[in-house]
């Protein structure tokens, strides 16, 4: 058999080949070498290493070869793009001619297909497994962000991640005011969503009853006087992710029935609208109510209440945690004196003490206001007694912080007289220290001295 | 004074899914994709460095031409033909599998075995899915330290201490 026989054979194969000197340069190829090559004209002469970067590094290789020492070298799947975007694969190899002149035989063969289908089987097994990588880490993510290792704590902790790996429908959050059930929320999203999926929060209780049907829902251009536009609801909003409503008690109860008819069905109209939508979300709904009393009371639907309550997830209230009452205390002032740039770090013995000995009713959500409001007041690296002032808000007003509380009156309310009456407070508050006060309504000390002089408090 | 550009072959090392080919793409390109596409053989890709001084103090410019292997998950399939006249490589574990990091010990042996010379740097990636204190991070760091390996946590995603890394190999490649 001749030489054409050979080139007949591999030009019909689609192989490529090349015979190099030993500079490695090209001295003749056939057609098909272009299409694996970097280059597509004047490969004669070319530099190997050139047409082919992947040769790059292998002289060891070629001089054994050379000295024959060695029989052939191969590499296999080399992925290059072809004109058209698309991936091609090649194995190649390098054998020994003998020959003085031409020293080298470059040979190089498709593999796209093989390849492919060993793409499509890796790719299957591997997502899994990186997908088990993801979960995990965002796990770990919630272990670290709900603080304490009191048994109450770490029974939430089990929940909220037992919670994150099932894809249920639907979670009842309960527990006191302050208890964190907005953050539990969050995590819960968080590990079971992924980074892109929509969180929409709610609180049914800031908003009246009218908007929040036709927040919750959307409405169509003409559903009613003002709407002017389609109005996409947060229904749809979350579609893909979790729709968190808070203080859901303070739901009407037409509203409750509409709630669940979208939960029996996942399926919806916005108001002005004769077609279903259907959307698929995580409802995550919150209340520190005793929803089942309500129900006795007729206050909220059993119907309701029962498709809620299929996996209800308690919020511990602070006051029954014990020593953790000092972690989260501990953690709180590490970030907020981050914040804060101030190099507090630690609460001292009676300041922890007194601590211990209140009882919380505001929950974690206090026990943050109160440290933020140490660290203000705190001089030293500790946090003194002194500088807790406990109770002083929370006594007659056991729901957490004022602005829960306020709502603007039915008349409306001159917005620049509460600024002047918040600075006056602030300054006697503080003494007249300025920076201070600037503390206590988180202003810069810049900005503060420009809303007193608006006001002529200078 | 002109540099002198000098070619450098590097590997990137690592089990699937670590993010060799994010770190490439972001390096060498400045983007990254969420979604996943597994990589079978090699893929080589350049890059020119900026022009650095060498411990003689020669200007010189590292041509990289960076293989993105696959990973070192299939037993059967010896990688081994990969690493031959590579000067260093990227070894890369990801923080959220601690496989990833199991594994080091084989990768750095099956490599050093046939590019006994080569520069080294570890990267733990994906920094941007965990927090500090991961336990991941905590037994890298220990392993780099044991073996006197340059390392550093990255994330191809948010693109931080990706070019570093880069950077630091070639800092080591101009020695
Ligand atoms: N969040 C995050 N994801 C990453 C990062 N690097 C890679 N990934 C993702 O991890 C998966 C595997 O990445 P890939 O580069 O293909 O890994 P390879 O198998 O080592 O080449 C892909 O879905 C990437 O989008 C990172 O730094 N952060
Ligand atoms: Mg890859």
């Amino acid at each position: 058999m001749d030489a054409t026989f050979f080139k007949k054979l591999l030009d019909q194969n689609s192989f490529g080949y090349a015979f190099l000197n030993q500079d490695l340069r090209i001295r003749t190829h056939n057609r098909h070498l272009a299409r694996f090559s970097m280059r597509d004209r004047n490969l004669e002469m070319a530099l190997l290493t050139d047409l082919f970067p992947e040769t790059v590094g292998l002289d060891q290789i070629f001089e054994e070869i050379f000295e024959q020492k060695r029989f052939s070298f191969e590499l296999t799947h080399m992925n290059r793009e072809s004109d058209e975007g698309q991936t091609i694969y090649f194995n190649f190899f390098l054998y020994g001619t003998g020959n003085k002149d031409i020293p080298y035989f470059f040979l190089v063969e498709d593999k796209t297909r093989e390849a492919e289908l060993a793409q499509e089987l890796s790719q299957r097994s591997n997502e899994i497994r990186l997908l088990e990588g993801l979960l995990s880490a965002r796990s770990g993510n919630v272990s670290a962000r709900i603080w304490g290792q009191s048994l109450p704590i770490e029974n939430l902790r089990a929940q909220i991640e037992k919670m994150g790996r099932i894809p249920t429908a639907t979670i009842l959050l309960q527990g006191e005011s302050g208890t964190g059930k907005s953050m539990a929320a969050r995590v819960l999203h968080e590990s079971s969503h992924s980074s892109d999926a929509p969180f929409i929060e709610i609180n049914c209780a800031a908003i009246p009853e009218t908007l929040l049907e036709s927040e919750l829902f959307g409405y169509n251009k003409g559903a009613f006087t003002n709407a002017v536009t389609d109005k996409k609801g947060l229904l749809e909003e979350a579609d893909g992710g979790t729709l968190f409503l808070d203080e859901i008690g303070e739901m009407s109860l037409p509203l409750q029935a509409k709630l669940l008819s979208f939960l029996e069905t996942r399926k919806f109209r916005s108001l002005g609208s004769t077609s279903e939508k259907e959307v698929k979300i995580r409802l995550i709904a919150a209340t520190n109510q005793d929803l089942g009393a309500m129900v006795k009371e007729r206050r909220f639907r059993e119907d309701l209440f029962y498709r809620l309550n299929v996996v209800r997830i308690q919020l511990p209230p602070l006051r029954d945690l014990g020593d953790d009452i000092l972690i989260i205390a501990q953690n709180f002032i590490l970030t907020l004196a981050a914040e804060f740039k101030k190099p507090v770090n630690s609460l001292d013995k009676p300041a922890a003490n007194k601590l211990l000995n209140h009882n919380w009713p505001g929950n974690i959500r206090e026990l943050r206001n109160a440290i933020e409001r140490a660290l203000i007041f705190c001089e030293g690296q500790k946090i003194g007694a002194d500088d807790l002032h406990l109770g002083s808000l929370q006594r007659d007003e056991p729901s957490s912080s004022p602005l829960d509380r306020f709502k603007l009156p039915k008349d409306g309310l001159a917005f620049a007289a509460i600024e002047k009456k918040l600075l006056e407070d602030a300054l006697k508050m503080s003494n007249g220290n300025q920076s201070r006060a600037a503390q206590l309504l988180q202003l810069s000390r810049d900005t503060f001295r420009y809303r007193l002089e608006k006001h002529d408090l200078i | 004074m002109t540099a002198t550009r000098i070619q450098k072959k590097i590997c990137m090392l690592g089990i699937f899914g670590v993010g060799k080919t994010s770190m490439v793409r972001r390096f060498v390109f400045e983007k990254f994709d969420d979604s996943y596409l597994s990589t079978i053989g090699v893929k080589v890709n350049q890059k020119i460095l900026p022009p650095q001084e060498n411990s003689e103090h020669k200007m010189i410019q590292h041509n990289l031409l960076i293989w993105d292997i696959e990973g070192f998950d299939d037993k059967t399939k010896p990688l081994n033909n990969y690493f031959i006249g590579s000067a260093g490589a990227l070894v890369v574990a990801d923080l959220t599998r601690m496989e990833s990091i199991t594994s080091l010990p084989t990768i750095f042996e099956t490599f050093q075995a046939v590019a006994p010379e080569a520069k080294l740097v570890l990267v733990g990636n994906k920094m941007d899915l965990v927090d500090k204190e991961a336990p991941t991070l905590v037994e890298l760091t220990q392993f780099a330290a044991e073996g006197d390996i340059a390392f550093l946590p990255t994330s191809a995603k948010t693109g931080e201490n990706v070019e570093a890394a880069f950077q630091k190999l070639g800092l080591l490649l101009a020695d």
